[in-house]
């Protein structure tokens, strides 16, 4: 049945097909200006777009996912930490030689930062070996003051890193790249 | 506790590359539902798209640091999915048997497709009523948005067999959906 021509273009289905995914380029009269190939091309295009739409039902019709395969998939990414490299930290005695991970860095760096109202802490990255210049991206809620906000997350990762590492650091700088709103579920507070 | 669950995708992808893994959960639950109905299109057996996902999902724990676009990471994610799922569909090849969930999805097909109450509901029949290697084709194409090229890869065949399944399976949508139009 692809085999036949549709209208009077003279091409057939699985060549419409190839057109279409071409983005209709270069341009075809014969398949433009017949009435049936348009109407095959838009049937085409429209059940690709109910496929879609029904995957996207599918999954609202199954919105919430099994625990324990939720479990079975935590317990695997669980084992696979992200320490990323180990970065000395200053030590007193000189035959002792201290390191953190990246990875327990920007926890500290995460936990900081979510710390003052209305942020939440995107990427944090850290660069340099003796002196660490950290770079934190954040998101605020909307309606809080942007630089406010901003100087506090600066403040508060600052003083965490002071406090439980030996860091020395070179400078925490804090990029605002997002704005969120609350989730409807979420909790206002 | 900070509540993620205002967060953008792309956040939650960035917080997750550096290694949060309330984040990863948030997108998980998040995007999942959506991953599994895909993959269980595209493989016609949830139980395989439940393994799938999980496998894909830990592949994408630790591959998330190569994400260029935090803010994709749903279409992302569902590429790591369709490739998970190619994998499994190649790799049981041989034993083709039926899943019980598949055979039902067919049961409900063709005869009923009448009555379908809705064009979706149509459509979900002649799509489930398609041979399996056209079915994948056009889900991959349709809601994947891969190139016969791609596909090709994946399923590992020729883009001549990648287009020739796709027009078969345009043939038989558009003919069975005619009544709907």
């Amino acid at each position: 049945m692809t085999e036949e021509h549709i209208g009077d273009s003279g091409y057939t289905l699985e060549q419409l097909s190839d057109y279409l995914d071409r983005g209709r380029q270069p341009a075809i009269d014969a398949i433009d200006r017949d009435a049936e190939c348009q109407s095959v091309l838009a049937s085409l295009e429209r059940y690709g777009s109910l496929s879609r739409e029904l995957v996207s039902r599918d999954a609202t019709e199954h919105p919430t996912l099994d625990e324990s395969w939720l479990s079975g998939l935590f317990a695997s990414i669980t084992r696979e930490v992200k320490a990323g490299r180990d970065i000395p930290l200053a030590s007193i005695d000189p035959l002792t030689r201290l390191t953190i991970t990246e990875g327990a860095i920007r926890g500290l760096v995460r936990a900081a930062g979510d710390s003052v109202a209305g942020v939440l802490v995107g990427k944090c990255s850290l660069d340099g070996d003796d002196e660490i210049a950290v770079t934190v991206t954040i998101s605020v809620l909307l309606g809080t003051p942007v630089h406010v906000a901003a100087e506090a997350v600066r403040q508060s990762v600052y003083t965490a890193l002071l406090k439980h590492t030996e860091l020395s650091i070179a400078s925490v700088d804090v990029l605002v790249e997002d704005v969120h709103v609350i989730a409807p579920q979420g909790d206002a507070s | 506790m900070t509540d993620l669950s205002a967060a953008t995708d792309a956040l939650l992808a960035e917080r997750a590359a550096d290694g949060d893994e309330i984040a990863f959960g948030v997108l998980v639950r998040r995007h999942g539902p959506f991953l599994r109905a895909f993959a269980t299109r595209l493989t016609g057996s949830a139980a395989d798209a439940d393994d799938v996902v999980q496998d894909a999902l830990i592949a994408a724990w630790s591959q998330l640091e190569n994400l260029t676009e935090p803010a994709k990471v749903r279409s992302w994610l569902t590429s790591i999915v369709s490739r998970k799922a190619t994998d499994r569909i190649r790799a049981r090849k041989t034993s083709s048997e039926l899943d019980e969930n598949l055979a039902e999805i067919i049961e409900r097909g063709p005869e009923n497709r009448a009555i379908a109450s809705s064009q979706l509901d149509a459509l979900s029949a002649v799509l489930s009523g398609l041979p399996e290697g056209q079915r994948q084709c056009w889900i991959l194409k349709e809601v994947g948005g891969y190139s016969y090229e791609e596909i090709a890869e994946r399923l590992e065949t020729t883009v001549a067999v990648v287009r020739g399944r796709l027009a078969r399976a345009r043939a038989t949508v558009v003919t069975e959906m005619e009544v709907w139009r």
